[in-house]
């Protein structure tokens, strides 16, 4: 019987052992602000690599001496083109410039709304950069050359862009070396995508050295690099989890006693047993559903606007740039962490106390 | 008419095992409205176990109980909790009230069932107190009371719903002798109130008290 009596009387309950309820949603939280954490910055990850993949055409093709990466001549654009099937194929320009004096090098990507003055930095750039007082322009060497360009403006870095200068293309290739029919990679538009695997097999047998990445072969490795990834932290947060619920039997074997005797006085008064299970229900659901908010909204603030410290190490290894994970809210995600936290936790409360209500009143009274 | 009628109740725990034990062996009785009853046996008699079935705690084995004309002896849980709910009021011997909560919180408890308006339930709960004589303690914590008080307050619990039946399971078990009158004065107040009373007891203090219209001796689970 569910009113605004019984509501208040289940609350009252719950303040009155509100020392155990308390250890309860701290535990708890504790462990989905974990998982959520890392289920945060794995998606945030892998969404900017897919948002980046999907710009990038249906196919990638780099050119491959010996095992090495080769520039691409604009041959290969007027070859490819020629496959049925092919609706284009754009030549694209990046690499890397040594920053020697800070013994590091930087992403050299392309952004044609650039002029031949100014360029776009990363935030994480941009603080090496004024390490060594660039604080407006920075100059470029190159041998027997010496290019000056204005930060124009720093963007918020991200996994893909936290080393990364933008100039424009003419720009980049004078940094990069690149002569002008000379690309770093192509990408092939195929409109039809039933033809890109056959697209895909067709360019080895033109260009043997060629290596061809379709877009779905790419995203494939970052699905799979990501499950690799969860599925570690899955295995951890399992065991966390079944620790939690034997201490959570523990805390209910310790007081099983007193629950049971309140359970019992409970019936004597007219309680059923489906009110029993609806008493235990609320008070359970104020800790399993308040914790798992209270958890998402600080695994929320921690991911994506304190950055992740220390789980961050743990995905891209200890680097001392500052990313900017994109924030990013999956729904289905965190239906997932409510039915893999929540519900195994109402659960592990729920059937205890059934069992406990379906007891003979007048023996537990005894 | 009766308001209460048991007849021939069976009550056997561990039935077809070794350990079978009858606790009621063919009861029969007939309690009308206003009625107070004694229900008097040495520890193991079975008086509990009667009372407990009238509460319909559990259910007896074979036999029946009818309350206003209905069997409550075969309810399925979610009726015999309404009607217990509703009928009932029951007083334990170590009361068992809810640790932690206030005298105002455990006497309400009965009443978070119901969907009655605030108002009602202050009546009701102001009318319980006073006649348990606890009204002064409404705010206090179970904990801080002494055992006549609880004892008052798991009385107030069972009068807050108005039932019609009350039971008490050795009420005066663990109560020194003055709370123990103070019970039997309230006892008087339900006879007042026409409320059908209900005592199982092995206290003296019950013996040839002048409002108890019946007293039932009880041995081995049955009536002699």
């Amino acid at each position: 019987m569910l009113n605004r009596n019984f509501l208040n009387f289940s609350v009252k309950l719950l303040l009155k052992e509100k020392g155990d309820y308390l250890f309860s949603f701290i535990i708890f939280s504790f462990i989905i602000f974990i998982v959520t954490s890392v289920l945060f910055i794995s998606e945030s990850i892998k969404r900017d690599l897919l948002v980046s993949l999907a710009n990038e055409g249906q196919i990638i093709v780099k050119n491959s001496k010996g095992g090495r990466y080769y520039p691409i001549d604009e041959n290969y654009i007027d070859s490819i083109l020629q496959v049925s099937g092919v609706d284009d194929v754009i030549g694209k320009v990046d690499g890397y410039y040594n920053f020697a004096q800070d013994r590091r090098f930087f992403k050299i990507a392309v952004d044609d709304d650039l002029n031949d003055t100014s360029m776009v930095v990363s935030s994480d750039v941009y603080d090496i950069l004024k390490e060594f007082k660039y604080k407006k322009e920075f100059n470029f060497f190159v041998p027997n050359n010496e290019i000056t360009l204005q930060i124009k403006e720093v963007i918020d870095s991200n996994i893909l862009s936290n080393n990364t200068i933008f100039v424009n293309e003419d720009i980049a290739r004078e940094i990069l070396q690149m002569d002008e029919e000379d690309y770093s990679y192509v990408v092939i538009l195929v409109p039809n995508e039933d033809e890109i695997e056959n697209i895909a097999l067709k360019i080895p047998k033109i260009f043997p050295d060629a290596l061809v990445l379709p877009n779905y072969e790419i995203e494939s490795d970052y699905d799979n690099l990501f499950y690799y990834k969860g599925g570690v932290f899955m295995i951890l947060y399992i065991v966390v989890l079944i620790s939690f619920f034997i201490l959570l039997k523990n805390q209910i074997s310790a007081v099983y006693g007193t629950k049971r005797k309140e359970i019992a006085i409970l019936r004597s008064i007219g309680f059923s047993i489906k009110d029993i299970v609806l008493l235990k229900f609320i008070q359970n659901n104020i800790v399993a559903v308040g914790s798992y908010f209270f958890a998402i909204f600080f695994s929320y603030i921690y991911v994506f606007v304190l950055g992740a410290p220390f789980l961050k190490d743990i995905f891209l290894g200890e680097i001392e740039s500052e990313i900017v994970f994109s924030p990013i809210l999956d729904i289905k995600m965190l239906f997932l962490v409510f039915i893999f936290t929540v519900i195994p936790y109402l659960a592990s409360i729920l059937i205890p106390s059934w069992k406990l209500a379906v007891e003979d009143v007048s023996e537990v009274m005894k | 008419m009766s308001k209460i009628t048991i007849n021939n109740l069976y009550k056997i725990y561990n039935e077809g095992k070794e350990s079978e034990f009858q606790a009621l062996r063919g009861i029969d009785l007939s309690i009308k409205d206003g009625e107070i009853v004694v229900i008097k046996g040495v520890s193991g008699s079975g008086k509990s176990t009667l009372l407990s079935l009238i509460a319909a705690f559990s259910k007896p084995s074979s036999g029946k109980i009818l309350i206003d004309g209905e069997n409550i002896s075969k309810l399925p849980d979610i009726f015999a909790s309404k009607f217990r709910n509703e009928k009932i009021g029951f007083i334990f011997q170590s009361f068992n009230l809810i640790d932690g909560l206030s005298v105002k919180d455990n006497v309400l408890s009965p009443m978070v069932l119901t969907s009655l308006g605030q108002d009602t339930i202050n009546k009701r709960l102001k009318i319980a107190l006073n006649l348990a004589n606890i009204e002064h303690k409404e705010n206090q914590n179970i904990a801080d009371l002494s055992g006549g008080e609880k004892q008052r307050c798991a009385i107030a619990r069972a009068l807050v719903n108005n039932p019609s039946i009350i039971l008490a399971d050795e009420p005066t078990a663990n109560l020194d002798k003055e709370n123990s009158l103070k019970f039997l004065e309230i006892l008087k107040k339900f006879k007042e109130l026409k409320k059908i009373v209900i005592v199982a007891t092995h206290d003296t203090i019950f013996d040839e008290l002048p409002f108890v219209d019946k007293y039932v001796d009880m041995s081995d689970g049955k009536f002699v």
